[in-house]
């Protein structure tokens, strides 16, 4: 087993662990700005973790280069859509709506 | 199975029923959450199975998904917010 291969494995489960926090805490947590806050380890740690460790099993190259292209836009796009979601959440509360 | 199915089989199993879970209850923004956590763990689905299977082209499909997951859920979450904003005009009316 090659140090590469290590820090694969231990970036991958980190990753895994991350996404598994989020959805645990999804479930936990009460309150939509709580549930916001639940969706954070995922996009921003989660996935850009697991990328990474595709990316250190992949080697140097290009495709290592996409994968952590893919990994950043997940991080990008999951603060995107947690700040429209929280803009929605605040405009139902302040109409009453549910 | 190789540590890279493991992965995907744990959030497989763990993490797309809680979402689910969430998806199915609760108010439409906090139905928006789960679906948001969804499209970001089958992301990371799809980055891990085409690494497990050696099928390097299939990661296009992951850096579809992260293009259009979160235009997907802005696009709800701007319906979301449109139909609270009619409401608001139609009781101030």
């Amino acid at each position: 087993m090659t140090p590469s291969h290590v820090a694969a494995l231990v970036l991958l489960w980190a990753g895994v662990g991350f996404v598994l926090l989020s959805a645990v805490a999804l479930v936990r947590l009460r309150g939509t700005p709580a549930r916001l806050h639940a969706l954070a380890p995922a996009s921003c740690a989660g996935v850009p973790l697991i990328a990474a460790a595709v990316a250190v099993d992949q080697g140097p190259g290009r495709a290592a280069v996409k994968t952590l292209f893919i990994g950043l836009l997940f991080a990008v796009g999951g603060t995107v859509t947690t700040i429209a979601v929280g803009r929605a959440s605040r405009q139902a509360e302040d109409g009453g709506a549910e | 199975m190789n540590a890279w199915t493991a992965a995907a089989l744990v959030l497989l199993v763990v993490a797309v029923p809680a979402c689910g879970w969430v998806v199915s209850r609760g108010t439409t923004v906090r139905r928006l959450a789960g679906a948001c956590l969804l499209s970001t763990v089958t992301g990371a689905v799809f980055l891990l199975l085409p690494r497990a299977y050696s099928r390097s082209s299939y990661q296009d499909l992951a850096l579809v998904l992260a293009v259009l997951a979160p235009a997907g859920s802005l696009v709800f979450t701007r319906f979301v917010a449109g139909r609270s904003e009619d409401r608001d005009r139609d009781g101030g009316t």
